[in-house]
């Protein structure tokens, strides 16, 4: 039996009709992705703006105890262009004197060296040096990290130069010496490509972010678009002419495929601009070792990924729905929903270790649970290689699980619609779930 | 020949501890008009649930037309409940055109019907606008109207009359009787027992979740007999007090009701207000109203009074 009938299908209409007409529905569908590019051009703003910060030349001075290194790094440090260096070897210099001096002093910042800077550490503890046996940067103002990194970065090679002249090694190129390559991580997976590891975090987070919003904003809109039938009284019409199923069917669906229409919205947004639009950030992402030319997530796992969104949004619809169903005004909504809403938190908490660790155990188990598997599961989907077997008993068990969410919410829903007044508790709800 | 419209056989239902409709049988003629009455919370609304199978009783059958597939026979009932709302953001048009999607009704032909119907209540200027800038009486119509849409030939009207304002309680009545003459069967349910009382050629009292009376409204008055004196006056109403004759007063005043005793003689009661010396305006022999005879019949079931109907004013 074809269950959308012309009665559903014209609930479906009405659903999407008055939701995709609607004002919020225009504002949030334009809004998040300006929102988005908004707040991608203002980082870039700001981080041109430190870029230009470093532009600046500032001075840097070296107080070096053992007298040894400072020439040789400031020479290092003028390889920085934007840098100038004056060395000063003060012997004697305290930390206090340092401290106490740079106001007055011409530079913008100082570094003291500690005397034993050219003994190696000890093997074992090569980057855990005391505090107070370390190297220090004196400075008035915030220091850019980019800056911290270009002295140290001028030390290391320093201290190589110095390091090999006293052990008669001249003439030497210590910056090309100490030159290495970058690496990319490549996992084989079973399409044969390669992936870079950390753009796929990134994309299949943002993916799942996008999924738990909307998870949350159509359930939501589904306990409004209930509590609006009661509250306005036309429920007992409506299931008049057409069984409380049917009716919750066709809210479901209509709800879901406003969802559907505003990613699309966005998903077509966001291909135009990176086509288009965002070629700089294509370009600042390519420099930090991102190529995005490369993305490709293929159509199995696309497929596989929406299939896991669109039942997680039933499964959460009939939980909202029948939540709906037990309360008639908006003030009791919140709190009614808070038990669904947290079902949706917490596996999008987990998402972040997951998508560090996707074949972990716990990865593993919260993306075959039921109520978990819809934000769980997806990120794995993406940037691992998932076991069939774990992906059949995931969408196996969450099917099962819609269905006989479905089943409850519908008995609740068939009782609670015609409930007037205070919120039904929870063993007034079990007995409309046994009795119907 | 035909199926009644609506056929109850036995029907009980119970929330909870509390029985709302108990051991129900009722039969509405097809073309007929029959009234429900009783006070509120007597079961009214729950046995008119039952017939639409919104809820489904405990125990007893129903039948619609006939048939015990209550879904199959959706289209052909228009119902309109006591609780009656429209969706605030959808124009009138729409939500005309939807309701009669909803009575399986294709969307040209609703669009079609909706407008011819919305000329004729004078709303044709609204059609375009949206249902929350109507004022409560247009409203009111819009409800009627999608009520009626789809030429329903069963008619079910819960309260149909309250909080409407009394223009709209005249064009209401006339469109459904309308469609009543078309061949339409029609049951409302009301607590106000004269608007029952002109409108019904049947009616089924309902008291405590109980039947206590069904049948043709002259057969009902027929068969309580004319031993009632209606009577206006003047002067105090210390005659009325004869226990050898008076059963019991409707009193209103200077007008009242007498229910008199089997065998006593009317003619024994005007002469004790003559002698008592109170002016009359009218001393008649009446047909029980329908009320007297709830009354009558609630308290010999034994309801408690104050489950009586409430006097109110019809519009």
């Amino acid at each position: 039996m074809n269950p959308f009938t012309r009665k559903v299908r014209a609930v479906i209409r009405r659903e999407f009709m008055q939701r995709v007409r609607s004002k919020w529905f225009l504002l949030s569908t334009l809004g998040i992705p300006a929102l988005m590019v908004g707040l991608v051009f203002l980082a870039g703003f700001f981080v041109s703006q430190s870029d230009e910060d470093l532009g600046r030349t500032s001075t840097i001075g070296v107080v070096d105890p053992s007298g040894r290194v400072a020439d040789v790094l400031v020479e290092e440090l003028l390889a920085d262009s934007v840098l100038a260096a004056r060395a000063e070897a003060f012997a004697d210099a305290t930390e206090e004197d340092v401290r106490s001096g740079l106001s007055a002093s011409p530079y913008d910042v100082l570094l003291l060296l500690p005397p034993d800077i050219l003994e190696p550490p000890p093997e074992d503890e090569a980057d855990r040096r005391e505090p107070g046996e370390r190297a220090k940067l004196f400075a008035s103002d915030n220091v850019p990290p980019a800056r911290e990194r270009e002295v140290r970065d001028a030390l290391s090679r320093a201290l190589v130069r110095v390091r090999l002249a006293e052990a008669g090694v001249e003439g030497v190129d210590a910056e090309a010496l100490l030159r290495s390559s970058p690496i990319s991580v490549v996992n084989v997976t079973q399409t044969g490509e390669g992936r870079s590891q950390d753009l796929y975090r990134g994309i299949s987070f943002a993916i799942d972010f996008l999924f738990y919003m909307v998870l949350l904003i159509y359930g939501q809109m589904i306990i409004r678009s209930i509590i609006e039938e009661k509250s306005s009284d036309i429920v007992e019409v409506m299931v008049s002419s057409l069984r409380p199923w049917e009716l919750m069917l066709g809210k479901i669906v209509g709800v879901g495929a406003v969802g559907l229409a505003q990613l699309a919205v966005w998903a077509a947004v966001l291909a135009v601009t990176a086509l288009f639009g965002m070629t700089s950030a294509g370009a600042a992402l390519a420099e930090a070792g991102f190529d995005v030319t490369t993305i490709a997530i293929p159509w199995g796992t696309t497929a596989l990924v929406l299939l896991f969104l669109v039942l997680g949004y039933l499964l959460y619809a009939g939980l909202f729905a029948g939540t709906g169903a037990t309360i008639s005004s908006e003030t009791d909504a919140q709190q009614a929903a808070l038990p669904v809403t947290l079902l949706i938190v917490v596996p999008f908490i987990a998402v972040q270790g997951i998508i560090q660790s996707p074949n972990s155990p716990w990865a593993v188990v919260f993306s075959l649970v039921p109520f978990f598997s819809p934000l769980a599961m997806p990120p794995r989907l993406m940037i691992s290689t998932v076991p069939v077997w774990q992906i059949a008993a995931s969408v196996l068990l969450l099917a099962a699980c819609v269905l006989v969410a479905a089943w409850v919410a519908g008995r609740i829903y068939r009782v609670g619609i015609l409930m007037k007044g205070q919120r039904a508790n929870l063993p007034e709800v079990v007995r409309w779930v046994r009795h119907g | 020949m035909n199926a009644p419209a609506i056929r109850l056989r036995g029907v009980s239902k119970r929330f909870g501890k509390k029985t709302a409709v108990r051991d129900l049988d009722l039969e509405v003629p097809q073309g007929s008009i029959y009234g429900l009455i009783g006070p509120n919370g007597a079961g009214k609304t729950t046995s008119i649930r039952i017939i639409l199978d919104i809820i489904g009783p405990d125990e007893g059958e129903v039948a619609v037309f006939g048939s015990h597939d209550i879904e199959a026979e959706r289209a052909r009932i228009g119902y309109l409940p006591e609780e009656r709302g429209l969706y605030a953001k959808m124009s009138v048009i729409e939500h005309l055109v939807f309701f009669g999607e909803l009575k399986g009704m294709d969307r040209k032909l609703a669009r079609r019907e909706a407008s011819d119907g919305l000329e004729r209540v004078g709303l044709a200027e609204e059609a375009d606008n949206k249902v929350e800038s109507l004022s409560k009486g247009m409203a009111q119509k819009v409800q009627f109207l999608a009520t009626i849409l789809h030429h329903p030939d069963l008619l079910i009207l819960d309260e149909p009359f309250s909080g409407l304002d009394p223009i709209n309680v005249d064009l209401f009545k006339t469109m459904v009787l309308e469609r009543q003459r078309e061949g339409a069967t029609l049951l409302f349910s009301t607590h106000m027992i004269e608007d029952a009382e002109r409108l019904c050629e049947r009616v089924c009292m309902i008291a405590g979740a109980t039947k206590v009376l069904d049948g043709r409204v002259g057969d009902v008055k027929a068969a309580a007999g004319r031993n009632e004196v209606a009577i206006s006056f003047e002067g105090s109403s210390a005659f009325l007090d004869a226990p050898g004759l008076v059963e019991r007063i409707a009193d209103h005043g200077h007008y009242v009701e007498v229910r008199l005793l089997d065998g006593a003689d009317p003619q024994d009661l005007l002469r004790r207000a003559v002698e008592s010396g109170v002016r009359l305006s009218r001393f008649e022999l009446v047909e029980p109203s329908l009320r007297e005879i709830f009354i009558e019949k609630a308290s010999a079931a034994g309801v408690a009074p104050e489950d009586t109907p409430e006097e109110e004013a019809a519009a």
